[in-house]
């Protein structure tokens, strides 16, 4: 049986099998659902930065022949949030606006001329307040609040401390301390937002689809915001053209099409524009970190203090989960023994932020991995021997309460030092060019759900039929990641079928079961693991059925295939399509339910916002980059990048490599390009050609790796494998700039004009440290 | 991206016809590849009740090369400049300007004429109509402020065609038809530093086409300044022309564009040939450089950065092209 190539099941790159439409063509996205006599919803945005709503005047808009209806603030007057503490956010301002952009009234019309020509009519009239647009000013003593509950515009201050950190300090035979910046980054996920509400005045019941990561989470918001029960809301969910956190929380387009549905009795159909994709955003905000690190002269680390302050935007959202994912996240991924951690996460009158890939993790990940570099060369050692003097062990438990199962950093990094050539080439290159390396990791799934429910953490449902085929309902989100793949490729496995018997639903509220959503690269292990008890459920009932016909014990009884016999026999085994129709003899169609659920100790320790960055699987990555630098023009070119990456085991390596060449990638956009600036509050990013995503003329070589260090909990000891390699990027180009200039660099993105002016400043400072000194008599100095 | 005007669509045959359209409707523009106006219009930039299209124009399509010159029509369009053979091996700084254009669909759909009178930018102009109100509009467009230079009264967005600057070089006319009959003028004249009014052109007037001359023995070339290596408009973007006979240099052009409302010649480099390559010509090409540009804050690059790539990319070009040259010349038994 071995000589036979396996084509379906774990360890098989298999292409997305969902890949096919998408790529024909025939995929339906959200925008691309038109019904007929669904209106065009659209949204008047705010175009102050903070203000004060004195009245907003709607009767010109609502006058307008074609316009069905028009909805402000006074239509929903619930909050919203992703977490159930922080929820301050109104789908349409509510008495005051906050940055510019926010939503403060929608149209739906007849079509699209009728809408615009409405949003132009309603009137707003304000009392303009003072902003802030950076954490310094935000935080300043006479700073307006935004938030009248919130002293000193922080959403939250974190601040804890694990082991005798003074201790380590004192015994460490080299201290440093050093501040970055990151500037603030965005998704770009190619899809823009859209949303189709369809609202039955008779029923009482809206059907809603979108573009969402989390469509259960959406469902809860609709049901608060819409003052619904959740029972009247169904949620479908079509192909959706990528998140990477973006839509991990309800949106605020997503509560106004639903909104204007109901008010309009009707369809809405709502496509946003991608500047007000950008103006929605809940991407990474811009980080200020102070970090003090340790070492031992052998490199080992003795203590680490880390500040972190993030500018946070308007309102809360994953505010709170940021801020301590940069703080939780310092650990887990070397053997420390003390950690103290500062986290403000601040208000601002700009766009939201929220979660994106390697959440609250990769500013903080850049700024200590580029101490550590730096450190490591300052004692005379080698990079990767500072990390190999700190490996963790496991399975172990940090300091914060973290559980570490399987850790495959060491072969890891043995894999991007050899294939790098590090040894022979690293402190040798010709001028111009340099190597750099950074570590980073990740959680497969936040092992505490934000809306803690006590539900298990993931339910599947599999269905098998008089055909013999089998479908997978999951409500995991397909967002281009590969999960209906994983999930069908966990089924195929365990059942010993061909992907042509295997059909996922992952699609529908009212169909298949709930599920938390795609964020926190939770689906491969949770879910994954949720089907594969099932699976095995439906596995164990066809081999009692087997061992029936047979005249066997089960045990006894092998399938290959389509075929199940007595192990070890040559005589003729039993179809599998007759062992279907036995089993569904008396009993017809069979379900099965699978379920998984994260043991209570891994939920992290004690202390206030434990849970955050407690996982079942912390993934691993290792990452060379190699540049080489223009000194004249300042321009960066990458020219390749080594990354070896801790899955686990990977159950798809083709889509494995995917995700972590997708890693590397956008982690190479905000280490050299990506940035969000705001002028007097206006965002200046807010197209693709202003916001600047690499494209692939500025893509290196990307030699992947992955290392299957087999957790004792994933699925087949699956792990996640699309965040944990974002974050060694940034640190890893910084040193290999370094190494090309001469030059230390604290910011991100390394633009070239960023390049020039700090050769430009380094070299004046060069000029002035070396002329000798004359002393006062003219003499020269010896 | 919102909706688009409405607008009627016309597609003449001449640009006679397409002349005396746009006559009839003072409001009517034009309409090439669409790369940049479409995007435009979908901002709320202008509301055309009548799109002139001149896609249907045979004329414009001509792309030939006859004894003493090439002549490109207007509607060639991007992507077949980029790929030709004549203009990579006679022409480069026009195959390499062309090659640097946006990406390769908008090449496919762009045009020589579009690219040409392509409308000038700055970060204050191309936003969104809400974004513009937001931000109290500009001189530029529905306002009276420029949020550039403070209290300026004259706009300052940025020319950032990449082929004029190349054809400048090669000493390019264009074919211009207009209510009073066909002309033709050097490339350089049709542009003022205006940012609102960069054009020196009739509003019925209509590039046609552009003559370059054959000049045998001529090298050129063209470098762009961008944050990445495809998509982006020029932050600075340089290209010149150089003639050599044995180790000294008969002639140059340089031509810039990017930095100003207008592509910009530099003046006075007839007096720096007549010898070989030197550090002092390098110099005075520098200096001329910063005397001529004067990039301002339409990008979110920073204009300094813009003026020191001008310089970089000048001498490198021009040190560049000496070099091909003088190889060639070595090489000769």
């Amino acid at each position: 049986m071995n000589a036979v190539k396996r084509t379906s099941g774990v360890g098989v790159r298999t292409p997305l099998i969902d890949g096919i439409e998408k790529v024909r063509g025939t995929a339906k996205y959200t925008a691309d659902l038109a019904p007929e006599g669904a209106l065009v919803g659209r949204i008047f945005r705010s175009p102050y930065a903070h203000a004060e709503i004195l009245s907003i005047d709607l009767s010109a808009a609502r006058a307008l022949p074609g316009v069905i209806a028009v909805i402000s603030g006074e239509e929903c007057k619930t909050p919203y949030g992703i977490v159930p503490i922080t929820q301050n956010e109104y789908p349409l301002a509510r008495t005051r606006v906050r940055y510019l952009g926010e939503p403060v009234a929608a149209v739906a019309a007849i079509d699209e001329a009728t809408a615009e020509k409405a949003l132009e009519l309603i009137r707003l009239e304000v009392r303009e307040l003072p902003s802030c647009y950076t954490a310094a000013d935000a935080r300043k003593p006479d700073a307006v609040l935004l938030h009248d509950n919130r002293p000193g515009n922080l959403e939250r201050e974190v601040s804890n401390s694990f082991g005798d950190v003074e201790a380590g300090f004192a015994a460490a035979d080299l201290v440093r301390e050093e501040v970055f910046h990151c500037a603030e980054v965005t998704h770009v996920h190619i899809e823009p937002h859209a949303a189709l509400a369809d609202y039955d005045p008779v029923r009482g019941q809206l059907t809603f689809q979108s573009v969402s990561q989390v469509p259960y989470y959406v469902h809860l918001m609709l049901a608060q915001c819409l003052g619904m029960e959740t029972s009247r809301i169904r949620i479908i969910k079509p192909f959706i053209g990528g998140g990477f956190g973006a839509r991990s929380e309800t949106l605020n387009f997503e509560l106004v099409c639903a909104l204007l549905a109901r008010a309009a009795g009707g369809r809405v159909r709502m496509v946003l524009s991608r500047e007000e994709t950008f103006l929605t955003h809940r991407g990474r905000p811009a980080a200020d970190v102070r970090i003090k690190l340790g070492l031992s002269r052998g490199g080992r680390i003795t203590a680490v203090e880390a500040e972190m302050t993030q500018l946070g935007g308007a309102y809360g959202g994953y505010g709170i989960i940021t801020i301590l994912y940069a703080g939780a996240l310092l650990n887990a991924i070397y053997d420390i023994p003390a950690v103290r951690y500062s986290g403000y996460r601040v208000y601002s009158n700009t766009p939201p932020c929220g979660a994106m890939r390697g959440h609250g993790t990769v500013d903080m990940r850049y700024a200590f991995e580029t101490l550590l570099n730096r450190m490591a060369a300052e004692l005379g050692l080698d990079a990767f021997a500072v990390r190999r003097a700190n490996l963790l062990s496991t399975p172990m438990v940090t300091i914060n309460g973290l559980q570490v199962t399987s850790c495959g950093l060491p072969q890891a990094l043995d894999w991007v030092e050899a294939g790098s050539r590090w040894r022979e080439r690293k402190g040798k290159l010709p001028k111009g060019r340099g190597l750099g390396l950074g570590c980073s990791h990740f959680v497969s799934g936040a092992a505490k759900a934000v809306q803690w429910t006590g539900e298990p953490d993931a339910t599947v449902n599999i269905k098998l039929d008089f055909d013999g085929n089998v479908t997978v309902f999951t409500g995991a989100t397909e967002i281009g990641q590969g999960s209906s793949t994983v999930v069908a490729q966990v089924a195929a496995e365990v059942l010993g079928l061909d992907y042509s018997r295997i059909c996922v639903l992952a699609k529908d509220s009212a169909v298949t079961p709930k599920d938390n959503g795609s964020y926190s690269s939770r689906v491969t292990y949770m879910v994954g693991n949720a089907t594969l008890a099932a699976a095995e459920k439906l596995q164990q009932r066809l081999l009692a059925t087997a061992a029936r016909k047979l005249g066997a014990e089960p045990a006894q009884v092998e399938f290959h295939g389509e075929e199940y016999r007595l192990a070890g026999s040559d005589k003729p085994g039993i179809a599998y399509i007759d062992v279907v129709k036995e089993a569904l003899v008396g009993h017809g169609t069979i379900t099965e339910r699978g379920i998984f659920v994260v043991p209570r100790e891994f939920q992290g320790g004690k202390h206030r916002g434990a849970a955050v960055g407690s996982t079942m699987g912390f993934s691993y990555a290792a990452t060379v980059v190699e540049v080489s630098v223009d000194e004249g023009t300042g321009e960066i070119v990458v020219e390749d990048i080594w990354v070896s990456h801790d899955t686990g085991f990977a159950i798809n390596p083709l889509a494995v490599e995917g995700q972590v060449q997708g890693a590397i990638w956008m982690g190479m956009g905000q280490a050299l390009m990506e940035e969000t600036n705001f002028r007097d509050g206006l965002h200046m990013h807010t197209s693709m050609l202003d916001y600047k995503v690499p494209t692939i003329l500025d893509s290196p070589n990307i030699h992947t790796h992955i290392v299957e260090s087999i957790d004792p909990n994933g699925p087949f000891g699956a792990k996640e494998a699309s965040e944990g390699g974002i974050a060694g990027i940034m640190p890893a180009l910084t040193q290999a700039v370094a190494e090309a200039t001469g030059v230390d660099f604290n910011e991100t993105p390394l633009t070239p004009d960023r390049i020039v002016e700090a050769l430009r400043k380094a070299r004046r400072r060069e000029a002035i440290r070396n002329k000798p000194v004359r002393d006062s008599a003219g003499a020269r100095g010896q | 991206m919102n909706l688009l005007p409405v607008f009627d669509m016309a597609e003449p045959v001449t640009a006679e016809q397409a002349i005396a359209l746009k006559s009839a409707h003072p409001l009517a523009r034009y309409l090439a590849g669409g790369t940049d106006l479409i995007p435009n219009l979908r901002r709320g930039l202008g509301a055309p009740d009548v799109l002139i299209s001149l896609a249907k124009i045979p004329e414009f399509r001509q792309f030939e090369a006859s004894g003493d010159s090439l002549v490109i029509g207007a509607g060639v369009n991007i992507a077949e400049l980029a790929t030709s053979d004549l203009l990579r091996k006679s022409y480069p700084a026009i195959s390499m300007a062309a090659a640097s254009i946006a990406g390769p669909a908008h090449r496919g759909m762009a045009t020589v004429g579009g690219n040409l009178c392509l409308d000038t930018r700055c970060v204050f102009y191309n936003q969104s109509k809400w974004w513009r109100a937001a931000n109290n509009f500009c001189l530029k467009q529905d306002g009276d402020t420029c949020h550039v230079v403070k209290k300026g009264n004259k706009c300052v967005a940025a020319y950032s065609g990449d082929l004029a600057p190349a054809l400048m070089v090669l000493g390019a006319e264009v074919e211009i038809a207009s209510t009073a009959g066909r002309r033709r003028r050097s490339l350089a004249g049709i542009f003022r530093e205006d940012g609102q009014a960069w054009l020196d052109l009739e509003p019925a007037d209509l590039v046609v086409a552009v003559h370059i001359p054959a000049r045998p023995g001529v090298r050129s070339g063209y470098f762009k300044s961008r944050i990445r290596q495809s998509m982006d408009f020029p932050l600075a973007g340089v290209a010149a022309a150089m003639n050599c006979e044995g180790v000294n240099i008969l002639s140059l052009a340089v031509a810039i564009t990017g930095t100003n409302s207008r592509p910009v010649q530099l003046e006075g480099l007839q007096a720096l040939t007549g010898g070989p390559l030197s550090d002092r010509l390098l110099d005075e090409l520098g200096k001329n450089i910063s005397r001529t540009i004067q990039p301002m804050r339409t990008t979110l690059a920073p204009s300094l950065y813009r003026r020191h790539m001008a310089g970089v990319l000048a001498e490198r070009l021009v040190t560049q092209l000496y070099r091909d040259g003088a190889c060639n010349q070595r090489s000769k038994p």
